[in-house]
Protein backbone atom coordinates (compact mmCIF):
# COMPACT_ATOMS: atom_id res chain seq x y z
CA UNK A 1 0.00 0.00 0.00
CA UNK A 2 2.74 2.70 0.85
CA UNK A 3 4.88 2.16 -2.31
CA UNK A 4 4.19 4.94 -4.11
CA UNK A 5 6.35 7.89 -4.30
CA UNK A 6 9.27 5.84 -3.26
CA UNK A 7 12.10 4.79 -4.76
CA UNK A 8 11.76 0.38 -5.65
CA UNK A 9 8.97 -0.54 -3.20
CA UNK A 10 10.62 0.59 -0.29
CA UNK A 11 8.30 1.87 2.38
CA UNK A 12 7.83 5.66 2.74
CA UNK A 13 8.00 6.40 6.63
CA UNK A 14 6.21 8.54 8.08
CA UNK A 15 8.99 11.04 8.52
CA UNK A 16 9.89 10.66 5.07
CA UNK A 17 6.32 11.20 3.78
CA UNK A 18 5.68 14.19 6.17
CA UNK A 19 9.05 16.03 4.58
CA UNK A 20 8.35 15.16 0.78
CA UNK A 21 4.73 17.30 1.33
CA UNK A 22 6.76 19.98 2.80
CA UNK A 23 9.33 20.13 -0.02
CA UNK A 24 6.42 19.98 -2.79
CA UNK A 25 6.64 16.04 -3.71
CA UNK A 26 3.86 14.00 -4.65
CA UNK A 27 3.17 11.33 -1.95
CA UNK A 28 0.85 8.11 -1.64
CA UNK A 29 -1.67 9.69 0.78
CA UNK A 30 -1.19 13.16 2.70
CA UNK A 31 0.29 12.40 6.57
CA UNK A 32 -2.01 13.09 9.67
CA UNK A 33 -0.28 14.91 12.21
CA UNK A 34 -0.68 16.57 15.65
CA UNK A 35 1.76 18.67 15.97
CA UNK A 36 2.39 19.43 19.47
CA UNK A 37 2.43 22.73 21.74
CA UNK A 38 -0.65 24.02 21.48
CA UNK A 39 -1.77 21.66 19.02
CA UNK A 40 -0.85 18.77 21.11
CA UNK A 41 -2.64 14.96 21.64
CA UNK A 42 -1.59 14.86 24.84
CA UNK A 43 -5.36 14.53 25.82
CA UNK A 44 -6.77 13.25 29.28
CA UNK A 45 -7.40 9.68 28.47
CA UNK A 46 -3.95 9.53 26.22
CA UNK A 47 -2.20 10.70 30.03
CA UNK A 48 -4.02 9.99 32.89
CA UNK A 49 -2.51 6.47 33.63
CA UNK A 50 0.89 8.08 33.96
CA UNK A 51 2.80 9.08 37.14
CA UNK A 52 4.40 12.47 36.80
CA UNK A 53 3.52 15.76 34.88
CA UNK A 54 4.50 15.39 31.04
CA UNK A 55 4.74 19.21 31.27
CA UNK A 56 7.97 19.54 33.44
CA UNK A 57 9.39 16.00 34.02
CA UNK A 58 11.10 14.43 30.81
CA UNK A 59 10.78 10.72 31.21
CA UNK A 60 7.47 11.76 31.55
CA UNK A 61 7.59 14.19 28.34
CA UNK A 62 9.06 11.71 26.01
CA UNK A 63 6.57 8.54 27.38
CA UNK A 64 3.35 10.74 26.04
CA UNK A 65 5.17 11.75 22.92
CA UNK A 66 5.91 8.13 21.96
CA UNK A 67 2.33 7.42 23.48
CA UNK A 68 0.66 9.93 21.51
CA UNK A 69 1.86 8.37 18.21
CA UNK A 70 0.97 4.76 19.51
CA UNK A 71 -2.33 5.30 21.11
CA UNK A 72 -3.73 7.93 18.28
CA UNK A 73 -2.04 7.05 15.46
CA UNK A 74 -1.09 10.33 14.74
CA UNK A 75 2.23 10.10 12.48
CA UNK A 76 5.10 12.18 14.63
CA UNK A 77 6.40 13.00 17.56
CA UNK A 78 5.94 16.22 19.12
CA UNK A 79 6.99 18.39 22.32
CA UNK A 80 6.02 20.17 24.24
CA UNK A 81 2.56 20.12 25.24
CA UNK A 82 1.84 23.99 26.54
CA UNK A 83 2.35 26.88 25.34
CA UNK A 84 4.23 28.86 28.20
CA UNK A 85 7.43 27.40 28.23
CA UNK A 86 8.51 30.04 25.77
CA UNK A 87 7.34 32.84 28.36
CA UNK A 88 8.98 31.63 31.21
CA UNK A 89 12.46 33.30 30.65
CA UNK A 90 10.91 36.65 30.86
CA UNK A 91 9.92 35.33 34.98
CA UNK A 92 6.47 35.64 35.04
CA UNK A 93 4.76 32.96 36.68
CA UNK A 94 3.32 29.56 35.85
CA UNK A 95 1.22 27.55 36.79
CA UNK A 96 2.01 23.76 35.65
CA UNK A 97 -1.48 22.31 36.46
CA UNK A 98 -0.90 18.31 36.45
CA UNK A 99 -1.17 15.96 34.10
CA UNK A 100 -4.87 16.27 33.37
CA UNK A 101 -4.94 20.27 33.09
CA UNK A 102 -2.42 22.53 31.07
CA UNK A 103 -0.07 24.60 32.31
CA UNK A 104 -1.41 28.60 32.31
CA UNK A 105 0.31 31.68 32.91
CA UNK A 106 -0.82 33.19 36.24
CA UNK A 107 1.17 36.08 36.95
CA UNK A 108 2.42 38.72 34.15
CA UNK A 109 5.70 40.90 34.57
CA UNK A 110 4.56 44.10 33.26
CA UNK A 111 8.29 45.31 34.62
CA UNK A 112 10.05 43.86 31.67
CA UNK A 113 9.28 46.63 29.72
CA UNK A 114 11.49 49.26 31.72
CA UNK A 115 14.80 46.55 31.42
CA UNK A 116 13.81 46.27 27.51
CA UNK A 117 17.53 47.05 27.01
CA UNK A 118 19.91 45.66 29.42
CA UNK A 119 17.33 42.17 28.75
CA UNK A 120 19.71 38.90 29.25
CA UNK A 121 17.53 36.00 28.47
CA UNK A 122 18.05 31.82 30.25
CA UNK A 123 16.37 29.02 29.12
CA UNK A 124 14.22 27.87 31.90
CA UNK A 125 14.70 24.31 33.41
CA UNK A 126 11.53 23.15 31.23
CA UNK A 127 13.36 24.80 27.40
CA UNK A 128 16.22 22.31 28.69
CA UNK A 129 13.55 19.51 29.51
CA UNK A 130 11.96 20.24 25.64
CA UNK A 131 15.84 20.01 24.18
CA UNK A 132 16.53 16.68 26.08
CA UNK A 133 13.35 15.16 24.98
CA UNK A 134 14.04 16.07 21.80
CA UNK A 135 17.09 14.29 21.20
CA UNK A 136 15.63 11.28 22.86
CA UNK A 137 13.46 11.01 20.65
CA UNK A 138 15.27 11.02 17.43
CA UNK A 139 14.73 8.61 15.18
CA UNK A 140 14.87 7.68 11.51
CA UNK A 141 11.26 6.96 10.90
CA UNK A 142 8.76 9.29 13.02
CA UNK A 143 9.07 12.65 12.51
CA UNK A 144 9.57 14.80 15.22
CA UNK A 145 8.25 18.17 15.63
CA UNK A 146 9.78 21.27 17.56
CA UNK A 147 6.92 23.54 19.33
CA UNK A 148 7.59 27.22 19.71
CA UNK A 149 4.40 29.69 20.32
CA UNK A 150 4.39 32.36 18.22
CA UNK A 151 5.89 36.11 19.23
CA UNK A 152 2.64 37.62 19.71
CA UNK A 153 1.15 34.75 21.82
CA UNK A 154 4.41 34.94 23.72
CA UNK A 155 4.56 38.44 24.36
CA UNK A 156 0.30 38.68 25.07
CA UNK A 157 1.83 35.83 27.97
CA UNK A 158 4.11 38.16 29.38
CA UNK A 159 2.65 41.33 30.06
CA UNK A 160 -1.31 41.97 29.91
CA UNK A 161 -2.36 41.70 26.25
CA UNK A 162 -4.77 44.78 26.47
CA UNK A 163 -1.42 46.97 27.67
CA UNK A 164 0.07 45.21 24.36
CA UNK A 165 -2.65 45.89 21.83
CA UNK A 166 -2.83 49.44 22.98
CA UNK A 167 1.16 49.67 23.04
CA UNK A 168 1.11 48.65 19.22
CA UNK A 169 -0.71 51.83 18.31
CA UNK A 170 0.65 54.38 21.21
CA UNK A 171 4.26 53.31 21.24
CA UNK A 172 5.41 51.33 18.10
CA UNK A 173 9.07 51.50 18.66
CA UNK A 174 8.82 50.00 22.52
CA UNK A 175 6.19 47.33 21.26
CA UNK A 176 8.36 46.38 18.03
CA UNK A 177 11.13 46.64 20.10
CA UNK A 178 9.56 43.90 22.86
CA UNK A 179 8.50 41.55 19.86
CA UNK A 180 11.73 41.51 18.50
CA UNK A 181 13.51 40.58 21.71
CA UNK A 182 10.95 37.77 21.78
CA UNK A 183 11.47 36.85 18.47
CA UNK A 184 14.88 36.68 18.85
CA UNK A 185 14.52 34.31 21.69
CA UNK A 186 12.17 32.04 19.35
CA UNK A 187 15.10 31.54 16.92
CA UNK A 188 17.25 31.05 19.90
CA UNK A 189 15.13 27.92 21.29
CA UNK A 190 13.91 26.73 17.36
CA UNK A 191 17.83 26.05 16.61
CA UNK A 192 18.69 24.62 19.88
CA UNK A 193 15.68 22.05 19.06
CA UNK A 194 17.04 21.47 15.49
CA UNK A 195 20.69 20.78 16.85
CA UNK A 196 19.21 18.18 19.06
CA UNK A 197 17.28 16.62 16.74
CA UNK A 198 13.94 18.06 15.69
CA UNK A 199 12.85 17.40 12.06
CA UNK A 200 10.90 20.45 11.85
CA UNK A 201 9.54 23.14 13.52
CA UNK A 202 5.25 23.86 14.21
CA UNK A 203 4.94 27.21 15.56
CA UNK A 204 1.30 28.54 16.78
CA UNK A 205 0.42 32.06 17.42
CA UNK A 206 -3.14 32.56 18.44
CA UNK A 207 -2.71 35.66 19.44
CA UNK A 208 -2.10 37.10 16.43
CA UNK A 209 -5.38 36.61 14.51
CA UNK A 210 -6.67 38.91 11.80
CA UNK A 211 -9.92 39.26 14.42
CA UNK A 212 -7.99 41.05 16.51
CA UNK A 213 -5.00 42.75 14.67
CA UNK A 214 -6.64 43.00 11.39
CA UNK A 215 -4.38 42.83 7.98
CA UNK A 216 -2.62 46.33 8.67
CA UNK A 217 -1.31 45.74 11.93
CA UNK A 218 -0.83 41.91 11.38
CA UNK A 219 1.72 42.75 7.78
CA UNK A 220 3.40 45.44 9.88
CA UNK A 221 3.81 43.57 13.28
CA UNK A 222 3.79 39.89 12.40
CA UNK A 223 4.77 39.24 8.97
CA UNK A 224 8.82 40.29 9.67
CA UNK A 225 8.84 38.43 12.74
CA UNK A 226 7.53 35.28 10.98
CA UNK A 227 10.01 35.98 8.13
CA UNK A 228 12.87 35.97 10.28
CA UNK A 229 11.98 32.74 12.07
CA UNK A 230 11.34 30.99 8.82
CA UNK A 231 14.51 32.38 7.48
CA UNK A 232 16.59 30.85 10.73
CA UNK A 233 15.25 27.62 10.41
CA UNK A 234 15.35 27.25 6.36
CA UNK A 235 19.15 27.99 7.37
CA UNK A 236 19.74 25.14 9.02
CA UNK A 237 17.85 23.32 6.04
CA UNK A 238 14.69 22.78 8.21
CA UNK A 239 10.88 22.92 7.17
CA UNK A 240 8.63 24.77 9.14
CA UNK A 241 4.40 25.10 9.49
CA UNK A 242 2.93 28.31 10.94
CA UNK A 243 -0.82 27.92 12.33
CA UNK A 244 -2.97 30.99 13.06
CA UNK A 245 -6.14 30.79 15.11
CA UNK A 246 -9.45 32.01 14.34
CA UNK A 247 -11.26 33.37 11.40
CA UNK A 248 -8.16 34.65 9.07
CA UNK A 249 -9.88 35.21 5.65
CA UNK A 250 -8.12 38.86 6.50
CA UNK A 251 -4.67 37.78 6.49
CA UNK A 252 -4.64 34.70 4.27
CA UNK A 253 -2.61 36.84 1.77
CA UNK A 254 -0.38 38.00 3.50
CA UNK A 255 0.83 35.05 5.08
CA UNK A 256 2.31 34.13 1.58
CA UNK A 257 4.86 36.38 2.95
CA UNK A 258 5.86 34.64 5.96
CA UNK A 259 8.16 32.26 4.73
CA UNK A 260 6.23 29.23 5.97
CA UNK A 261 6.29 25.71 4.15
CA UNK A 262 2.73 24.80 5.21
CA UNK A 263 0.10 27.31 6.73
CA UNK A 264 -2.63 25.76 9.24
CA UNK A 265 -5.88 27.11 10.49
CA UNK A 266 -8.86 27.09 12.64
CA UNK A 267 -11.87 25.06 10.74
CA UNK A 268 -13.28 28.60 10.53
CA UNK A 269 -10.88 29.17 7.40
CA UNK A 270 -12.19 26.28 4.44
CA UNK A 271 -8.84 24.61 2.62
CA UNK A 272 -10.97 25.63 -0.78
CA UNK A 273 -10.50 29.13 0.41
CA UNK A 274 -6.86 28.97 1.83
CA UNK A 275 -5.58 27.13 -1.27
CA UNK A 276 -6.88 29.64 -3.81
CA UNK A 277 -4.86 32.43 -1.97
CA UNK A 278 -1.98 30.54 -0.41
CA UNK A 279 0.70 28.80 -2.40
CA UNK A 280 2.09 27.14 0.36
CA UNK A 281 0.79 23.75 1.22
CA UNK A 282 -2.19 23.64 3.87
CA UNK A 283 -2.10 21.51 6.89
CA UNK A 284 -5.24 21.08 8.44
CA UNK A 285 -8.60 21.31 9.95
CA UNK A 286 -10.90 18.67 11.15
CA UNK A 287 -12.45 21.33 13.69
CA UNK A 288 -11.47 20.19 17.35
CA UNK A 289 -15.03 20.89 18.63
CA UNK A 290 -16.17 17.95 16.61
CA UNK A 291 -13.03 15.67 18.00
CA UNK A 292 -14.09 16.76 21.21
CA UNK A 293 -17.69 16.33 21.15
CA UNK A 294 -19.17 14.90 18.25
CA UNK A 295 -19.61 10.50 17.19
CA UNK A 296 -16.93 8.98 15.32
CA UNK A 297 -19.01 8.42 12.39
CA UNK A 298 -18.63 12.49 11.94
CA UNK A 299 -15.42 12.52 12.23
CA UNK A 300 -14.83 10.20 9.75
CA UNK A 301 -16.65 12.17 7.39
CA UNK A 302 -15.08 15.27 8.15
CA UNK A 303 -12.05 14.00 7.73
CA UNK A 304 -12.57 12.95 4.38
CA UNK A 305 -13.91 16.12 3.03
CA UNK A 306 -10.98 17.63 4.33
CA UNK A 307 -9.06 15.31 2.61
CA UNK A 308 -11.71 15.72 -0.71
CA UNK A 309 -10.88 19.93 -0.21
CA UNK A 310 -7.14 19.67 -0.52
CA UNK A 311 -5.47 19.81 2.55
CA UNK A 312 -1.90 18.77 1.97
CA UNK A 313 -1.39 17.59 5.74
CA UNK A 314 -3.90 16.50 7.72
CA UNK A 315 -4.07 17.71 11.39
CA UNK A 316 -6.52 18.67 13.92
CA UNK A 317 -7.99 22.41 13.06
CA UNK A 318 -6.53 23.59 16.84
CA UNK A 319 -5.71 23.04 20.30
CA UNK A 320 -7.53 19.48 20.99
CA UNK A 321 -9.39 20.00 24.31
CA UNK A 322 -8.42 17.84 26.97
CA UNK A 323 -11.72 15.67 27.18
CA UNK A 324 -10.88 14.73 23.63
CA UNK A 325 -11.63 10.72 23.00
CA UNK A 326 -8.70 8.70 21.77
CA UNK A 327 -11.90 7.04 19.92
CA UNK A 328 -12.32 9.92 17.46
CA UNK A 329 -8.49 11.01 17.14
CA UNK A 330 -8.18 7.21 15.95
CA UNK A 331 -10.72 7.64 13.73
CA UNK A 332 -9.62 10.85 11.90
CA UNK A 333 -6.28 9.29 11.70
CA UNK A 334 -7.56 5.72 10.68
CA UNK A 335 -9.24 7.36 7.60
CA UNK A 336 -6.73 9.42 6.25
CA UNK A 337 -4.59 5.55 6.94
CA UNK A 338 -6.81 3.92 4.83
CA UNK A 339 -7.77 6.50 1.87
CA UNK A 340 -4.15 5.48 1.30
CA UNK B 1 -18.79 76.22 21.09
CA UNK B 2 -22.42 74.78 21.17
CA UNK B 3 -23.58 72.12 23.31
CA UNK B 4 -24.07 70.46 20.63
CA UNK B 5 -20.71 71.17 18.68
CA UNK B 6 -18.96 70.26 22.24
CA UNK B 7 -20.48 66.55 21.98
CA UNK B 8 -19.80 66.16 18.38
CA UNK B 9 -15.74 67.35 19.18
CA UNK B 10 -15.89 64.59 22.24
CA UNK B 11 -17.37 62.18 20.05
CA UNK B 12 -15.05 62.35 16.79
CA UNK B 13 -12.00 62.89 19.53
CA UNK B 14 -12.50 60.00 21.02
CA UNK B 15 -12.99 58.18 18.03
CA UNK B 16 -9.59 59.54 16.90
CA UNK B 17 -8.32 58.20 20.05
CA UNK B 18 -7.81 61.60 21.39
CA UNK B 19 -7.33 60.50 25.29
CA UNK B 20 -5.98 64.07 26.20
CA UNK B 21 -8.45 65.88 23.95
CA UNK B 22 -11.37 64.12 25.49
CA UNK B 23 -10.42 64.66 28.62
CA UNK B 24 -9.89 67.95 28.39
CA UNK B 25 -13.06 68.74 26.25
CA UNK B 26 -15.39 66.86 29.35
CA UNK B 27 -13.78 69.88 31.46
CA UNK B 28 -14.67 72.06 29.16
CA UNK B 29 -18.33 70.53 29.60
CA UNK B 30 -18.24 71.40 33.38
CA UNK B 31 -16.90 74.90 32.86
CA UNK B 32 -20.15 75.24 30.10
CA UNK B 33 -22.67 74.35 32.81
CA UNK B 34 -23.76 71.00 30.84
CA UNK B 35 -25.54 68.00 33.22
CA UNK B 36 -22.79 65.86 33.49
CA UNK B 37 -24.84 62.98 31.90
CA UNK B 38 -25.75 64.73 28.90
CA UNK B 39 -22.28 64.95 28.02
CA UNK B 40 -21.80 61.06 28.49
CA UNK B 41 -24.58 59.94 27.13
CA UNK B 42 -24.45 62.44 23.65
CA UNK B 43 -20.35 62.54 23.72
CA UNK B 44 -19.05 59.70 25.27
CA UNK B 45 -21.32 56.92 25.04
CA UNK B 46 -22.44 57.98 21.43
CA UNK B 47 -18.60 57.79 20.39
CA UNK B 48 -18.54 54.54 21.50
CA UNK B 49 -21.48 53.16 19.37
CA UNK B 50 -19.47 54.71 16.48
CA UNK B 51 -16.33 52.77 17.52
CA UNK B 52 -18.72 49.21 17.83
CA UNK B 53 -19.79 49.77 14.21
CA UNK B 54 -16.37 50.64 13.15
CA UNK B 55 -15.10 47.08 14.98
CA UNK B 56 -18.01 45.36 13.08
CA UNK B 57 -17.44 46.90 9.77
CA UNK B 58 -13.39 45.63 10.38
CA UNK B 59 -12.55 49.05 10.32
CA UNK B 60 -10.90 49.11 13.69
CA UNK B 61 -9.29 46.22 15.51
CA UNK B 62 -8.81 45.62 19.03
CA UNK B 63 -5.69 47.57 19.77
CA UNK B 64 -8.45 51.06 18.28
CA UNK B 65 -11.10 50.01 20.47
CA UNK B 66 -9.36 49.15 23.66
CA UNK B 67 -7.80 52.74 23.42
CA UNK B 68 -11.08 54.17 22.39
CA UNK B 69 -12.45 52.87 25.75
CA UNK B 70 -9.88 54.56 27.58
CA UNK B 71 -10.91 58.23 26.28
CA UNK B 72 -13.98 57.03 27.26
CA UNK B 73 -13.00 55.94 31.05
CA UNK B 74 -10.67 59.13 31.17
CA UNK B 75 -13.85 61.43 30.35
CA UNK B 76 -15.71 59.70 32.61
CA UNK B 77 -13.77 59.86 35.51
CA UNK B 78 -14.07 63.30 34.96
CA UNK B 79 -18.00 63.56 34.86
CA UNK B 80 -18.44 60.89 37.07
CA UNK B 81 -18.23 63.37 40.41
CA UNK B 82 -20.59 65.83 39.06
CA UNK B 83 -23.89 63.40 38.44
CA UNK B 84 -26.71 64.46 39.88
CA UNK B 85 -29.05 62.38 41.97
CA UNK B 86 -28.35 58.44 41.97
CA UNK B 87 -28.64 57.53 38.70
CA UNK B 88 -26.98 54.36 39.25
CA UNK B 89 -29.86 53.29 40.67
CA UNK B 90 -31.71 52.44 37.26
CA UNK B 91 -28.96 50.95 35.84
CA UNK B 92 -28.59 47.48 34.56
CA UNK B 93 -25.63 45.85 36.93
CA UNK B 94 -23.53 42.91 35.49
CA UNK B 95 -21.02 40.89 37.10
CA UNK B 96 -18.07 39.86 34.58
CA UNK B 97 -15.62 37.06 34.00
CA UNK B 98 -13.94 34.02 32.48
CA UNK B 99 -14.49 31.18 34.58
CA UNK B 100 -11.62 29.40 36.85
CA UNK B 101 -9.30 27.49 34.99
CA UNK B 102 -9.01 29.83 31.46
CA UNK B 103 -6.93 32.94 31.61
CA UNK B 104 -8.34 34.06 28.33
CA UNK B 105 -9.89 37.44 28.59
CA UNK B 106 -9.46 39.18 25.26
CA UNK B 107 -13.41 38.31 24.70
CA UNK B 108 -14.18 39.38 27.72
CA UNK B 109 -12.62 42.51 28.26
CA UNK B 110 -13.99 43.55 24.63
CA UNK B 111 -17.28 42.90 25.88
CA UNK B 112 -17.05 44.37 29.15
CA UNK B 113 -16.00 47.21 27.13
CA UNK B 114 -19.04 47.40 24.47
CA UNK B 115 -21.29 46.88 27.90
CA UNK B 116 -19.67 50.10 29.59
CA UNK B 117 -20.31 51.49 26.57
CA UNK B 118 -23.79 50.66 26.32
CA UNK B 119 -24.92 52.40 29.78
CA UNK B 120 -24.46 48.75 31.78
CA UNK B 121 -22.63 48.56 34.88
CA UNK B 122 -20.36 46.07 34.95
CA UNK B 123 -18.50 44.69 37.74
CA UNK B 124 -15.53 43.05 36.53
CA UNK B 125 -13.93 39.87 38.29
CA UNK B 126 -11.16 38.93 35.91
CA UNK B 127 -9.87 35.65 34.62
CA UNK B 128 -9.22 32.38 36.01
CA UNK B 129 -12.41 33.47 38.53
CA UNK B 130 -13.33 30.84 41.51
CA UNK B 131 -16.94 29.71 40.50
CA UNK B 132 -18.28 31.20 43.74
CA UNK B 133 -16.89 34.59 43.68
CA UNK B 134 -19.58 35.10 40.93
CA UNK B 135 -22.26 34.18 43.40
CA UNK B 136 -20.98 36.52 45.94
CA UNK B 137 -20.16 39.40 44.08
CA UNK B 138 -23.68 38.75 42.42
CA UNK B 139 -25.40 38.80 45.46
CA UNK B 140 -23.29 42.44 47.37
CA UNK B 141 -24.73 44.61 43.99
CA UNK B 142 -27.60 43.00 43.59
CA UNK B 143 -26.92 41.93 40.04
CA UNK B 144 -28.98 41.55 37.70
CA UNK B 145 -26.73 39.43 34.85
CA UNK B 146 -24.10 37.24 35.79
CA UNK B 147 -21.89 37.13 32.39
CA UNK B 148 -19.28 34.13 32.10
CA UNK B 149 -17.01 33.75 29.36
CA UNK B 150 -14.83 30.62 28.69
CA UNK B 151 -12.12 29.82 25.63
CA UNK B 152 -11.74 26.33 26.69
CA UNK B 153 -13.63 22.79 26.58
CA UNK B 154 -12.40 21.82 29.96
CA UNK B 155 -14.03 25.04 32.07
CA UNK B 156 -17.24 24.95 30.12
CA UNK B 157 -18.78 23.17 33.41
CA UNK B 158 -17.71 25.52 35.45
CA UNK B 159 -20.50 27.61 34.48
CA UNK B 160 -23.08 24.77 34.72
CA UNK B 161 -21.84 24.92 38.42
CA UNK B 162 -22.71 28.18 38.47
CA UNK B 163 -26.09 28.24 37.81
CA UNK B 164 -26.73 25.13 40.12
CA UNK B 165 -25.16 27.58 42.99
CA UNK B 166 -27.85 30.20 41.62
CA UNK B 167 -30.58 28.26 42.36
CA UNK B 168 -29.45 26.65 45.74
CA UNK B 169 -28.71 30.21 46.84
CA UNK B 170 -32.77 30.78 45.82
CA UNK B 171 -31.30 33.68 43.29
CA UNK B 172 -31.97 32.06 39.73
CA UNK B 173 -35.25 33.91 39.46
CA UNK B 174 -33.55 37.23 40.14
CA UNK B 175 -29.96 36.56 38.06
CA UNK B 176 -29.98 36.15 34.75
CA UNK B 177 -26.90 34.29 33.35
CA UNK B 178 -25.39 34.92 29.75
CA UNK B 179 -22.06 33.05 28.30
CA UNK B 180 -20.15 33.46 25.25
CA UNK B 181 -16.34 31.92 24.20
CA UNK B 182 -15.12 30.37 21.41
CA UNK B 183 -16.03 26.37 22.34
CA UNK B 184 -19.82 27.74 23.76
CA UNK B 185 -23.04 27.66 21.31
CA UNK B 186 -26.45 28.03 21.74
CA UNK B 187 -27.22 24.37 22.32
CA UNK B 188 -24.63 24.18 25.05
CA UNK B 189 -26.42 27.17 26.71
CA UNK B 190 -30.03 25.64 26.64
CA UNK B 191 -28.54 22.40 27.87
CA UNK B 192 -26.99 24.17 31.35
CA UNK B 193 -30.22 26.44 31.09
CA UNK B 194 -28.41 29.81 30.80
CA UNK B 195 -30.41 32.66 29.96
CA UNK B 196 -28.60 33.85 26.97
CA UNK B 197 -25.57 33.10 24.60
CA UNK B 198 -24.24 35.51 21.93
CA UNK B 199 -21.55 35.07 19.61
CA UNK B 200 -20.09 38.86 19.59
CA UNK B 201 -19.83 41.67 22.16
CA UNK B 202 -22.37 44.22 20.13
CA UNK B 203 -25.14 41.63 20.32
CA UNK B 204 -24.84 40.84 23.87
CA UNK B 205 -25.42 44.31 24.46
CA UNK B 206 -28.21 44.29 22.76
CA UNK B 207 -29.67 41.00 23.84
CA UNK B 208 -28.97 42.24 27.36
CA UNK B 209 -30.89 45.32 27.10
CA UNK B 210 -34.15 43.20 25.62
CA UNK B 211 -33.61 40.49 28.08
CA UNK B 212 -33.93 43.18 30.75
CA UNK B 213 -36.88 45.39 29.41
CA UNK B 214 -38.92 42.43 29.16
CA UNK B 215 -38.09 41.26 32.54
Amino acid sequence: MEIKGSILGEKLTEKQRLLDVLNGKDTDRPPVICPGGMMNAAVTEVVEGMKKNHNCDIDAMVEAAIKVHEITGFENYGVPFCMTIESEPFHVEVDLGSKLVEPRITKYNEDILNHLDEIKLEHSKRAITVLEAISRLKNNEIPVIGNITGPMSVVTSVIEPTDYYKMMRKDKVKAMKFLDIVTDYLIRFSMEMIENGADLIAMSDPSATGEILGKKNFEEFMIPMYKKISEAVHEKGVKIIIHICGKSQSILESLNDSGADSLSFDSAVGIRQAKEVLRAPIMGNVSTQLLDQGMKEKVKLCTEIVMKNGTSIVSPACGLAMSTPIENLKAMTDTVKNKG
Amino acid sequence: MTKKELFEEIKNNLIEMEEDVVEELCKKSLEMDIPAKETIQEGLIAGMEVVGQLYEEEEYFLPEVLICSDAMNIGIDVLKPHLEGDVSSDKIRAVIGVVEGDTHDIGKNLVKIMLEAGGIEVHDLGRDVALDEFIHKAKEIEAHFIIMSTLMTTTMEGMKVVIEKLKAEGMRDSVKVAIGGGPISQRFATEIGADLYTKDANEAVRKIKEIHEAA
